[in-house]
Order: C-alpha cells, then structure tokens, then sequence
C-alpha cells in the first residue's frame, strides 16, 4: 500500500460475458478530487462496483485507506460515502424514514448535517422519494452520503439529470469538502467540463482498460493536440500519438507531450491546448480504428 | 448491527407486512365458524412468514438491493435479519388470531387450544418450511426467486389436472389427501416426547442449512 493513498487498485480484474476488466491499478492519493472518465461501457461503474465490493473481484487487490475492501469491508464501507448513478430508495417512504432507518448503521452519523444539507437542496423530508424529480433524488443521494462523516466520496455520476445551477454547486461543495476537511473523493462522468473544473486526478478507462492516470496539469498542460495536414501529422514520433482524426482542413493528432510534438513541427502545424473532450474524442476514435 | 437491520425492515418494508391483512379479514369471518380456529392460526402464521422471507423479492424490484449492500453492514447480517423477522412475523401474526379468538364477540373458538405445543409445533414446521424454502431463492434471484416458486406451484398445478385427466378424480385427490393425511398425523404424534425432539432437530438443522446457502449465495451476488 503506497502511504497517503485513500484508495488503490492493483491488477483487479472482473469478466461479464462479453467484457473484462483487465488488471485495472490506479491510485487516488488523500485529500484530492479523482475522475474517472471513459465511454459508455468501458468499465467506469464496474470499478466502482468493485470497490464497494457490490461486485466480486477475480483477482487483484483493493484497499481503501490501507484496509483491503473485502477483509475489512465493514470499516471501509463506513468511511464512504456512495452515490449510485441511479439511486436506489424505498420509493413508498418519506425521505425521513429512510434517514432513519439507513442513518442508524453509520457510527459517525449527523442528524443535524442530514437536515441541514436536506434544507439547503430544498428536500421535502416528508416526501415520499417516488415523489421527487430525479434531481432531487440525487440529492437525496447526495445528503446521505454527505452525513456520515465519510473520508472518502465514491460517485457514480453524480451530476447525471442535475440542472446546471445545482451542477456547479456541488462541484463548488466537493471542492470545500476537500479544502477544509480534507476528504478523498472518486467520480465518474460524462461531463468532461465538470472534471476540467475540480478533477486533481483523472483516470481514463476504456473497453476494460485503463489507458492513463495523470493529474489534471499533466494532462492539460502536458499534452496537446496537432492540427496541420497529413503529412506534418506523420512525421510526429508515433510513440506520442495517442489518437488521429481526419478533419475537413487536414488531420488532428493527440499527442502526450507538447514540447516535443512542438519541437518535431514546429511551425508547419498547430500545436493547442488539449481538452478532456478531445481526449475522450480522439482516444475513443483511436480504440475504434484499432479494433 | 442486527438490531440496525430489523429496525430497516419495520421502517421501510412495513407496508409489504401490512399485505397479510385480507387474510385477518377472513380470520375475524372465521371465527364464527366451529374448528376454523388451527387453520387460522396456522395459516396465519403461514402467510406471515412468507410475507417476510419475500422482503427481498420488493428490494430487488425497488433496486434498493444495491443500497443496503453499500452500507457498513455484511450481507450475512442482513441475511440474519430477515430470517429473524420471518419467524418473529410468523409467531406476532399466530398471536394475532389466538388474539382474536379470545376476544372477537362472535369467536366460538377456544382460544387455549390454540396455544397447545402441538399445535405451535405443527405451526413452526410450517412457517419453517417457507422461510427454508424461500429465502435461499429470493436472495439469490430476488422477484424472480418468487416468480420461480409461483411458477413451479402453477406446473404443479397442470400436472395435477393432467393426473386428473388420465388416471381419474382419485389420482388428483390422492395427492391432496396423502399432504392432508402426513400433516394431520404429524399433528396427531407431536405430544410424543421423541417426535417433538426430532421435529425440532429437524426444523432448527433445515433452517440453519438454509441460512448457510443464503448467506453463500448473498455474499456472492453480483449486484
């Protein structure tokens, strides 16, 4: 177990017919904001499964805070807070009850942090959860997780059918979290725009795979895309490339080193900033291509 | 932790328990009605502890599964839980009708015969026989898990027409008396001091064999 770790992953492996997790290691570090990004059906709620051991690992380790998830499960799960990408509730009981009856398993519960946090999303207690609008029901979701005093935050889409307002307050929320209590926090999205604002580490899965874990500056200011024609495109090292695709004016590369890809074209293409969009893009497409 | 798990249940799965109350309708006609009191009670029981070994089959359907599963508590535990309430369900919906039976103005039962150990014996081997069965399932397979049972009852069913079809009433009829006939003669035996000690084995060594492959088969769905 690296120290300072909130959470690690080595060699984990899982297989569904017709899909495999494939020796997936990744680390999150105490006290930063991690994403895990990827396209539909790449693996992203698997993982996450697997480390609340709602899934059974084939192989490999998972340790949260130093604790393997599975020995130590009940100390783990007390430590996370978790918020499905579909909340799952009692629909034909009020939100109150269900405060009661699931907050009593958390030994650091707060009432007064529930009802607070209910007050500030505008959550009816008395409401019946079939009663809210999706919305709501993520921050239901959100409340719960948020009132146990939990080291780490694991989300599994968590800004999925939430207005942008609300969007933006929870990311500005997350982000106190970690300033002032120093808490861990895993999520996946689609919204690539919400990590750019928050993610200190981002995690990029596809089909089964983990292709990179950096921090957010490594990325975004370590790689870049080319832009130029095909030509200019193909003389970059290949070991740089990452992903290639053809547009109407020529040919977009994703390079993972900006020096160098600027070293190698110099002026005879355009050397920009990358976005997770483009990552996302252009790995995606690349994986295609190959496959 | 297990206190935590049934407090869960009687919060939130309340209003599935409160699905026994047509049959204590028939029981309040019931009691007018000579020698209805065992059947009742038994029933009663019967229903009741069904009713809560099939919580799970509801979790499932609301996906709340998943949930309870995130909690700081192990599946073992909330398996034990359930098993807990079966039985606890089963002997409040018992005393329910013996309630009844004792005070409804038109009851015409003897509410002491329904407390006899027999009779609670006879109950208990009951109740046990559709928390054991049902409780592996519904924990592996969830509504589904119901549905199977329901549906293995439903061919059950066609084959006893068929039976009645091809062999004549008797075949059919046979069936129905030979279950009426062990039940009556288990019944009838358990005042017998080395009946009611094998029973009892029995029913504790069924549930606990039956709590072992549901806890197995919890710990071991992908959810």
């Amino acid at each position: 177990m690296t120290p300072d770790c909130a959470l690690e992953l080595r060699g984990v492996r899982k297989s569904y017919k017709g899909f495999t997790l494939k020796d997936v290691s990744f680390t999150l570090p105490r006290g930063v904001i991690g994403g895990l990004i990827g396209p539909n059906g790449a693996g992203k709620t698997t993982i996450i499964k697997l480390i609340m051991n709602l899934v059974r690992r084939e192989a490999g380790e998972i340790r949260v805070f130093g604790l393997d998830n599975r020995s130590a499960e009940i100390e783990v799960k007390s430590r996370i807070g978790f918020v499905y990408d579909v909340p799952g509730f009692w629909d034909d009981q009020s939100l109150d009850s269900q405060r009661r009856a699931l907050g009593a398993f958390y030994p650091r519960w707060s009432d007064e942090t529930f009802r607070r946090l209910a007050a500030e999303f505008g959550l009816p207690l008395e409401k019946k959860y079939k009663a809210l609008s999706h919305g709501a029901r993520t921050k239901f979701a959100l409340a719960m997780a948020l009132s146990h005093g939990a080291d780490l935050l694991i989300m599994d889409e968590p800004t999925a059918g939430l207005d942008p307002i609300f969007r933006r307050e929870l990311l500005r929320r997350l982000s106190a979290l970690l300033q002032e209590e120093g808490k861990s926090i895993l999520f996946s999205t689609h919204v690539t725009s919400d990590l750019e604002r928050v993610a200190d580490v981002i995690t990029f899965i596809q089909a089964g795979d983990i292709v990179f874990s950096l921090t957010r500056d490594e990325l975004l200011d370590g790689w870049a895309i080319v832009r130029g024609d095909d030509r200019v495109v193909r003389e970059l090292d290949a070991s740089l490339v990452k992903g290639v695709r053809q547009r109407a004016f020529g040919v977009e590369a994703l390079v993972s080193d900006r020096d160098a890809a600027r070293r190698m074209v110099g002026a005879r293409a355009v050397v920009d900033r990358v976005t997770l969009d483009d990552v996302m893009v252009l790995m995606a497409g690349e994986a295609r291509h190959a496959a | 932790m297990l206190r935590n798990a049934l407090r869960k249940d009687l919060l939130l799965n309340a209003r599935h328990l409160w699905g026994i109350l047509p049959w204590f309708l028939w029981v309040a006609y019931a009691m007018s009605e000579p020698d209805a009191g065992r059947i009742t009670a038994v029933g009663a029981a019967f229903i009741g502890s069904l009713m809560a070994a099939t919580i799970g089959a509801r979790e499932d359907k609301l996906r709340t599964t998943a949930t309870l599963a995130s909690l700081p508590v192990s599946r073992s535990v909330l398996v034990e839980a359930r098993y807990l309430l079966a039985y606890v369900v089963g002997a409040v919906t018992y005393l329910a009708v013996v309630v009844m039976a004792a005070v409804l103005p038109w009851s015409v039962q003897r509410a002491a015969e329904l407390v006899e150990l027999r009779t609670l014996l006879l109950t208990l081997t009951l109740a046990s026989a559709a928390i054991t069965l049902m409780m592996p399932l519904v924990t592996r397979f969830g509504l589904l898990g119901v549905v199977l049972v329901l549906g293995a009852f439903q061919l059950l069913g066609v084959a006893l027409m068929v039976a009645f079809e091809l062999f004549g009433k008797r075949s059919a009829a046979g069936v129905f008396s030979t279950i009426e006939r062990g039940i009556s003669d288990l019944h009838r035996n358990l005042d017998q001091p080395v009946v009611i000690l094998e029973t009892v084995a029995a029913l504790a060594l069924a549930t606990w064999l039956s709590f072992r492959l549901s806890v197995f088969l919890a710990e071991r769905r992908d959810l």
